[in-house]
């Protein structure tokens, strides 16, 4: 197995398994042939993005790292991916570019949507509804996410809390995203971030019948 | 809803209740950030390899990208500072797993910085590179690379042993370092 061919076959399988790379320091001398690996591979996949889920995390070590100038990487970790951000306050970058900001008020929202003469909807069968997946209705005047666990169905408004732009469903992250400004809700209708809470979504009255239609109760 | 007011309009007085908070808006500082970290994370994949990797390096040159973006630099420096970080990070890296001095990693450290996202281009220099080489070594790296062969797959695809192939993998990569590096 030490045989350089053997190694270097060891960690071309792991990389194209996905795996990282595990060298040892008798690897050095075939450094060029592995870094040639690496590469080829790279192109083999293609021009890579950052995965959404990496992608927020990083995010919020952005916004959250603390003020000291250098960290070392346990302590980045820790601020960063641990994080108890709601600690934390003001924008990390705010001197590259000074952001627009607007007040908004912290209040708990997320209260039922009770239309005066409102009217029971059928809009969709519960067969339609997949777990863990949020499907956009419409009950007249109002838009909702509704939300399938077991026999149960929830629902929450379509619209964000803070800006009235319509919520789409990011299924990779399994959140409502606001196109508008980049802030996000669970399917509960909370808002994810602890830096600039949002008031939960409203929430819909949603009903299942019988025979197995979920109803909102909306508008005509 | 019970949303705060758009932007524009009136601000909620004192004696509402609740707490004021700021919210940016976009275009925000750290979207900007993320944008040229992507642009960060691809040019570390492109030498890792892998995902786990790469997106360890790309949060350490973000985290120690931080204090300078704090100055206050232009946007239009961010994009070298955070170049130079990664070129930094990934000589540690390569270091730091092999047991080599920095001074062994010259060639990592003067990566030239891309001007822009990667491209096809990346895909024509590997042809190019393969290109120079022999056809048996060429043929084994593209099935094992390009195609994703297994060494066994190879192996019956060249009419050859797995050893033989495994052999002839290793010597065609050393050759395809050494055209990358002419």
């Amino acid at each position: 197995m030490n045989k350089p061919e053997n190694r270097v076959d060891k960690i071309v399988s792991d990389l194209l398994r996905g795996r990282r790379l595990k060298l040892r320091g008798g690897d050095a001398e075939e450094k060029a042939a592995i870094t040639a690996a690496t590469r080829l591979i790279a192109t083999r996949q293609g021009i890579q993005r950052m995965n959404p889920a990496f992608r927020k995390r990083l995010e919020q070590a952005l916004e959250s790292a603390p003020t000291e100038p250098w960290l070392t990487r346990r302590a980045a970790l820790v601020a960063g991916f641990g994080l108890a951000a709601g600690a934390v306050t003001g924008g990390l970058l705010g001197r590259v570019m000074e952001p627009a900001a607007i007040a908004v008020r912290g209040s708990a929202g997320g209260g039922p949507i009770n239309p005066i003469g409102g009217r029971w909807v059928d809009v969709a069968a519960m067969s339609d509804l997949v777990e863990g997946q949020g499907k956009r209705v419409t009950a007249g005047s109002v838009g909702a996410f509704l939300f399938r666990r077991g026999d149960t169905v929830t629902g929450v408004s379509s619209i964000c809390s803070h800006l009235p732009c319509e919520l789409w469903w990011n299924g990779g992250e399994a959140l409502l995203d606001c196109p508008c400004h980049p802030v996000s809700f669970t399917p509960e209708g909370k808002s994810t971030s602890t830096q600039y809470p949002l008031p939960a979504l409203n929430t819909v009255n949603v009903r299942v019948t019988p025979a197995g239609r979920v109803e909102v109760l909306g508008t005509d | 809803m019970s949303a705060g007011p758009p932007p524009g309009e009136r601000q909620p007085a004192p004696d509402e209740g609740g707490d004021v908070l700021q919210l940016p808006m976009a275009p925000r500082s750290t979207d900007i950030a993320l944008g040229e970290l992507e642009i960060v994370y691809a040019f570390i994949y492109a030498r890792v390899g892998n995902r786990a990797d790469a997106e360890d390096l790309t949060q350490q040159v973000a985290m120690k990208a931080i204090p300078r973006l704090r100055e206050g630099a232009p946007a239009s420096a961010i994009r070298g500072y955070l170049f130079a970080t990664a070129r930094s990070v990934l000589g540690g890296f390569w270091s730091t797993r092999l047991g080599l001095s920095e001074a062994e990693l010259h060639e990592d450290l003067a990566l030239a910085v891309p001007p822009a996202p990667p491209s096809e281009e990346r895909a024509d220099t590997v042809q190019r590179i393969l290109a120079e080489l022999s056809d048996n070594y060429r043929r084994v790296l593209e099935l094992r690379f390009l195609h994703g062969y297994s060494l066994k797959e190879v192996a019956a695809e060249m009419h050859s042993s797995v050893g033989a192939v495994k052999v002839m993998q290793l010597r065609a990569l050393r050759a395809a370092a050494k055209v990358k590096m002419e």
